[in-house]
């Protein structure tokens, strides 16, 4: 019998985990994906956390997310009050999360591009006029990424004239930025589209070859990264809160705090700037 | 079977040859890959991938385990989750294995079961959030559901003879704890350290959805090219596999269950309204939010987007499961028969074997995202690297406890050399074992297809994947709903066309 009572024991173990809560306690709680560097996300955004606290006078944490969906579905749930979203999961999170703000965006951000970037053996050039890519294998970045996928897509679908499973004879989705460059780099890809700030960035480091891959356009700008704030938290930390959050955010001028973003500074947004996001999104279909 | 024999005789006097049941089962295995093969995308495409594979082979030589945060953490949740998660599988699903033989309760239990934990993990987290009930629930729900059928064969396989020496006047309960279950105890032990095993995986490849595990930090590190600190945490991961006998008897288990739970990173408050929100809006099909009475629902709206999923998204997504399934079948057996050559105490010299073990080891510790991703990069995006993935990790498996069965055999006393010892005596004696296990497998591999979907092969994990990013949670319903069921059918048809000898005593 023996078994069977350590079976209960067991059984009794694991039920009381499932009741055990935790006190309840306002703790303001944010999540951020930043579009380049992915490692050390903790050691760099609890920094960032500590500043809000300083700020703000809550406790504020951080939780580290895979991806943006994850991040729509924490802020939807309410378990991020604050998130560093991309132009396309703002729009996501703000669509289910009625009365929810855009507050900041990087400096960067109101003019952000991507570029399209292909292997050298397409023998394809640098040029102002949308490249012909067709019958080309090609790599998106993450699905939900704005500057990797939506944008691009969109371009592809305005200039190509049809879908990218169409117009192209592979398509992928590498599933980050830094992925995008590679792929193409090592032509597993022939062209990729990649958001401009990390092709940048890579290209500092030394990590492109660049007689291996190169720029073949570059996008019309669009809006992306944003701070979107739920529309609880007036409730839960008091009137003016947002307010509160905006004013630290916009005042952040710490070179280490802005790099883990990475962004030169935090500017004035409004939900209505990314209307051309949620549109170009709606019309590939991306959104109902 | 029977049926079987019947036909072989009648056309034994057309055929010179009488080929066996298990060299046609081999056979057809082959066969079929062969003819499916011009029709699979596994084209190589890579013009230099030498670049990447330079860092990649720099990082694995100089492995940095300071690189990563929260590094010891890490290990612990992906320890917790796992035991967790194993201990609710048997809590839920032992009692299960008493009543598998109702077909409800067994085609239940294969359904639950043919959904990934990656699935179930991404269902849990738009209720629960990235609390570790998620995590936890993503691995107990499918392993119950494996405990129970497992259980359930082991039992009814024990003899029934001890039964009889039990007092016809003891209670139902002493007879068949004393009758039954002492004689099959060991094995149920065995089989639960093995699934330890799995569920270490799992809580693993969770971290790549988001779970706080080794996982998180290893994908991230493989995908920003960070391969120094990745082929740290690869190494941290195999030991920590490779040692499971050492640092987890199974006495010890309940210690360390009540470990888990103390240290369990905490659990946020579970919010039922979600639950409501999950059940009556997120993954109705649009057509029906919102409506209240039958009468509103617009049934041609509602058709169009049942079938548009089903042509756009579920059915090429199944034949391209399919496809990889039955390629990787054919590979897995390949790389069974070769590893297991090499781990074979009765085929080569100690030296030898212990390197085959090794290689075992690494071959089935390492998550088959990590071995597409690589050879993604050496082969291009075809299906190829999914396939050669997947052949490792399953071979490596079933070599395992192949070598395990074989290795306990004694060599017949005759005048053989070691390679007649091995090819008449010792295969011939595991080889139906070995394909036995390799049908097990095959619904694990249909299941783990769903991995790379989330790498970008096309299968229906990958047409799921994208629902949830796009958040479509009815869409991605629909086709979990579709895999489990193309997993239940083939486990029928499986079932159905090969009639195992019911002798195997391992499984996985």
């Amino acid at each position: 019998m023996t078994t069977l009572t350590k079976l209960l024991a067991l059984c009794v173990l694991t039920l009381s985990l499932f009741v055990t809560s935790s006190a309840i306690s306002a703790t303001f709680t944010f999540t951020a994906i930043p579009d380049a560097d992915e490692s050390q996300l903790r050691t760099r955004f609890e920094k960032v956390a500590l500043y809000l606290e300083k700020k703000l006078g809550v406790e504020v944490k951080y939780v580290p997310v895979k991806s943006y969906s994850a991040a729509v579905t924490a802020f939807r749930n309410n378990q991020v009050q604050l998130a560093w979203f991309g132009g396309l999961s703002g729009v996501q999170a703000r669509r289910l999360v009625p009365g929810s703000q855009a507050i900041a965006q990087g400096y960067e951000d109101q003019f952000f591009k991507s570029y399209f970037i292909a292997h050298y053996s397409t023998g394809l050039e640098m040029s102002d006029s949308f490249p012909d890519i067709t019958e080309k294998t090609f790599t998106f970045g993450s699905k939900g990424s704005t500057s990797g996928r939506l944008m691009p897509q969109y371009y592809i679908e305005q200039y190509l004239k049809q879908k990218p499973q169409h117009a192209f004879k592979r398509v992928g989705f590498s599933g980050d930025h830094n992925r995008t460059i590679v792929q193409v780099q090592s032509g597993t890809y022939q062209v990729g589209a990649v958001n401009y700030k990390v092709w940048e960035s890579a290209l500092a480091a030394g990590k492109i070859d660049t007689n291996k891959v190169k720029v073949i356009w570059k996008s019309p700008t669009y809006p992306d990264y944003q701070w979107t704030i739920h529309s609880d938290v007036e409730a839960n930390f008091g009137p003016g809160f947002a307010d509160k959050v905006k004013a630290a955010l916009l005042n952040m001028d710490s070179p280490e705090l802005l790099n883990s973003f990475p962004r030169s500074s935090f500017v004035n947004a409004e939900n209505k700037d990314f209307q051309p996001v949620e549109d170009v999104a709606k019309q590939i279909g991306l959104i109902d | 079977m029977s049926q079987l024999q019947q036909v072989k005789s009648s056309h034994y006097s057309l055929c010179y040859w009488q080929i066996g049941y298990w060299q046609k089962i081999t056979l057809s295995i082959w066969l079929i890959a062969l003819v499916i093969i011009p029709f699979a995308d596994i084209e190589i495409v890579s013009f230099d991938p030498f670049l990447e594979l330079t860092r990649m082979v720099n990082g694995l030589v100089t492995p940095d385990f300071f690189a990563t945060e929260y590094l010891l953490q890490a290990i612990l949740q992906t320890v917790n989750f796992a035991i967790i998660g194993v201990c609710l599988g048997l809590v839920l699903g032992a009692p299960l294995a008493l009543i598998y033989q109702n077909p409800i309760v067994s085609s239940c239990c294969a359904f639950l079961r043919a959904i990934h934990e990656i699935f179930w993990a991404l269902l849990f987290l738009q209720v629960f959030g990235l609390s570790p009930i998620t995590g936890i629930l993503a691995i107990a729900i499918p392993f119950a559901a494996t405990f129970a059928r497992v259980f359930h064969d082991i039992i009814n396989q024990s003899s029934d003879s001890p039964l009889e020496s039990i007092d016809s006047r003891a209670d139902i309960i002493s007879r068949f704890t004393y009758g039954k279950i002492a004689q099959v105890m060991p094995q149920l032990m065995s089989y639960t350290r093995y699934r330890f095993e799995c569920a270490l995986r799992s809580s693993a490849v969770l971290g790549f959805i988001g779970m706080p595990t080794l996982g998180f930090y290893m994908e991230t590190a493989f995908k920003q090219g960070n391969y120094s600190e990745g082929a740290a945490l690869l190494i941290i991961f195999i030991a920590l596999i490779g040692s499971i006998r050492y640092w987890c008897p199974p006495k010890l288990l309940g210690i360390y269950l009540v470990i888990a739970c103390v240290t369990l990173v905490d659990i946020p408050n579970v919010d039922s309204n979600l639950l409501v929100r999950f059940i009556s809006q997120d993954i109705l099909p649009p057509a029906l939010v919102n409506v209240a009475t039958l009468a509103e629902i617009q049934w041609s709206s509602l058709t169009t987007w049942f079938s548009t999923i089903l042509s756009e998204q579920a059915i090429p997504g199944a034949i391209a499961t399919i496809t990889l399934a039955l390629l990787a079948l054919a590979a897995t057996h390949f790389i069974t028969l070769s590893t297991h050559a090499v781990a074979s105490k009765h085929l080569c010299p100690a030296p030898l074997t212990w390197l085959g073990r090794f290689i075992l080891l690494i071959g089935r510790s390492v998550p088959e995202y990590i071995l597409a991703f690589i050879f993604l990069m050496l082969l291009g995006p075809s299906m190829l690297p999914a396939v050669i993935a997947l052949a490792i990790h399953n071979g490596c498996v079933i070599a395992y406890l192949a070598v395990k069965q074989s290795n306990t055999i004694t060599p017949q006393q005759m005048q053989m050399t070691r390679l007649n010892q091995f090819n008449y005596h010792i295969m011939p004696t595991i080889y139906p074992n070995m394909m036995a296990l390799m049908f097990y497998r095959f619904e694990i591999i249909v299941r783990e297809t769903a991995v790379f979907g989330i790498l970008g092969i096309m299968t229906l994990g990958f047409y799921i994947d994208s629902n949830f990013s796009e958040i479509r949670y009815s869409n991605a319903l629909v086709l979990i709903t579709c895999t489990a069921l193309l997993n239940v059918v083939i486990d029928i048809i499986s079932r159905r066309l090969l009639k195992f000898p019911q002798t195997s005593k391992t499984r996985c």
